[in-house]
């Protein structure tokens, strides 16, 4: 009776790798699932950044409205702002399904487009909103710099609450070996992360207060 | 993947082996849990109860003994040097026992003074009592029918708290019932591993074929069950019976109890480690769960002791920039949780692991969940066993250098 019981381990075996790979599919499900919704939300904000630089590119030919582009701008630096902190979850989330690193380097290549995007139309409109633009560590941050990075997005989360519509914050990942980025991280020269580019003039990397940053914006 | 999430995944997938094996041997079983062999051979028994200051108990000990259904040849108290009255009070009951005998002794250890009262026994079998424990009426009658199969060299029974008032007595309450639950499914695959000191039941001979117990080993009761293992004898255990013992009730020794009994462990994966996949169970199931338990507890409190490190200084590096430059400290931002599928597993596994009590208890008939509330279990899952690998930590202390104490 004992010895025929010996099989019980197996049979247990068995059960676990079915409930363990049942576990596991489950996991990628609920991970391909985020995936698919940053997936939408990258498809759409590259649409409304093809209507921006269409709006940008039609502006250097006909006379628009550069209140109206400078307003649908913001708009949509504030929206990828606001998917850029759900897709930092959603990353920090994810075990299994490494396609949300793609779709990162996707998003950061969205967003420099953006940025360039903003740069002109600034300058086209001769318009005196701020571009905000924050570079941080992606791959493996040591302790110091992944506190330093949460204390930054913090305080940019704080200016743009307190400056609104005067500011376009962009947050990139500046390690991701994107060529474009590396090729505006070389022209800034930027080698120290985390950092806040202002008006593509200013770098911070170290705060005193945050009139440090403040007074660049005013 | 990294790291960290594949050795989760297989914690993980450790869990809900045993869970697995548990619950398919329970439902198995479930018929004969609560199942004795009838009484075949009338066999001789004589107990053995080794007391060393054990005055508040020892009497009651002796009484319990003696009200056994199932007649006992002799009853031999070891008091090994005892400071106390303890052997006054049994030279007392001597007058009233006639089959009650007193060995007064030098202080040389439970396992030094069982093994002189080995030598002494004339019984067939010969029954282990702890000082502070009482078994109950029909432990030796319900135990007893197990040795008419030849190759079987010790049988157990439940072992239950007597105080169970406080807290921390509750808390080991539940343990001592999924410990005992456990430990009969475990007799269905010829895997016990211990047959506790409070109440075994030894054939002598096959205490003679091992060399009695080991005066080396912190827990000669796991060391004992071990070497008839390796000798191929089986252990036996049976949920129709119990024995109470007294628990520590506070948590100093409840810490130095656990602490011996992980030396004990150590020790005897230490001395039967050249059994690694050899002598059946002994090999194949025994010493690898013992190595394993150690190993994933070593590893998990070095992941825990890493991450809440690595939390405190990041945490504390941030506060510093966010204080000095005067930003806030928690944003709307940190409430937004967003659950990994590892949480969420974590989370069903403690529940499946909570329910699973909840079944051992009900199986167990314990009334804990009646008279308390469902805090105590998850008190038990989360913070109970969560010390647990602490305790290894100053036993692999104590024993590499030696220094471990029985009390």
């Amino acid at each position: 009776m004992v010895k025929s019981q010996k099989w019980f381990f197996l049979y247990a075996l068995v059960i676990t790798l079915v409930i363990f790979n049942f576990g596991i599919f489950m996991g990628c499900m609920l991970e391909q699932s985020r995936v698919d919704k940053i997936n939408i939300w990258y498809l759409e904000a590259e649409l409304e950044l093809l209507d921006q630089r269409i709006q940008k590119d039609a502006f250097e030919i006909i006379d628009l409205n550069c209140t109206a582009m400078i307003e649908e701008n913001i708009k949509f630096a504030d929206k990828i702002f606001e998917e850029a902190l759900v897709i930092q979850k959603y990353e920090d989330a994810n075990r299994i399904n490494q396609e949300i690193i793609f779709q990162h380097k996707r998003y950061d290549l969205l967003r420099t487009l953006f940025w360039i995007n903003s740069m002109r139309i600034k300058e086209k409109c001769n318009s005196d909103y701020h571009n905000v633009v924050y570079f941080y560590q992606y791959n493996n941050p040591s302790i110091e710099q992944k506190s330093k990075q949460k204390f930054f997005s913090n305080l940019l989360c704080e200016i743009k609450q307190e400056k609104g519509n005067k500011i376009m914050l962009i947050p990139m990942a500046a390690d991701n070996n994107v060529s474009s980025i590396n090729l505006l991280l070389d022209k800034y020269g930027i080698s120290e992360l985390p950092v806040i580019l202002i008006d593509e003039k200013i770098k911070i990397t170290e705060l005193d207060s945050m009139e440090d940053v403040m007074r660049h914006l005013n | 993947m990294e790291t960290l999430p594949i050795i989760y995944l297989g914690y993980m997938f450790i869990s809900i082996y045993f869970l697995s094996l548990f619950l398919l041997l329970y439902v198995k079983n479930r018929k004969e849990l609560f199942g004795a062999p009838k009484i075949g051979k009338r066999y001789s028994i004589s107990v053995l109860v080794p007391a060393y200051n054990e005055e508040g108990t020892i009497e009651n000990t002796i009484k319990a003994i003696f009200s056994s259904e199932y007649p006992i040849k002799e009853l031999i108290v070891l008091n090994d040097g005892s400071k106390d009255n303890t052997g006054r009070i049994v030279e007392r009951l001597l007058k009233k026992y006639s089959n009650l005998k007193l060995i007064n002794k030098e202080n040389s250890g439970k396992a030094d003074s069982l093994n002189q009262g080995i030598k002494l026994a004339g019984g067939d079998l010969v029954a282990v009592v702890d000082a502070d424990s009482y078994p109950a009426k029909d432990s030796f009658s319900k135990l007893i029918g197990f040795f008419d199969k030849e190759d079987v060299g010790v049988a157990t029974c439940s072992i239950i708290p007597r105080n169970k008032n406080k807290f921390i007595e509750r808390l080991q309450l539940i343990e001592y019932n999924v410990i005992a639950f456990t430990r009969k499914l475990l007799g269905y695959v010829d895997a016990i591993y211990v047959t506790p000191g409070p109440l075994a039941l030894y054939r002598k001979n096959a205490l003679e074929k091992i060399g009695g117990f080991s005066t080396k080993n912190m827990t000669e009761d796991i060391e004992a069950t071990w070497h008839l293992a390796y000798e191929g004898y089986k252990r036996k255990m049976c949920l129709a019976t119990y024995a109470t013992t007294t628990v520590p009730n506070k948590f100093k020794p409840w810490y130095k109890q656990r602490r011996r009994w992980n030396i004990g462990g150590l020790q005897c994966i230490s001395q039967y480690k050249g059994c690694f996949l050899k002598k059946g169970m002994l090999g194949f199931f025994i010493l690898p769960f013992f190595v394993l338990q150690l190993f994933l507890g070593l590893l998990g409190l070095s992941i825990f002791i890493y991450l809440i490190t690595t939390r405190i200084i990041s945490n504390y590096i941030f506060a510093n920039y966010s204080i000095y430059v005067g930003t806030p400290l928690i944003t709307m931002n940190d409430f937004y949780i967003t659950p990994s599928f590892l949480n969420y597993l974590g989370v069903i596994l403690l529940l499946t692991g909570v329910v699973f009590t909840i079944l051992v208890l009900g199986v167990m008939k314990e009334k804990i969940l009646r008279k308390q509330n469902i805090f105590n279990l998850f008190f038990y899952f989360i913070f109970y066993l969560s010390i647990y690998p602490f305790i290894m930590i100053t036993a692999i202390y104590h024993f590499f250098k030696g220094t471990g104490t029985w009390r």
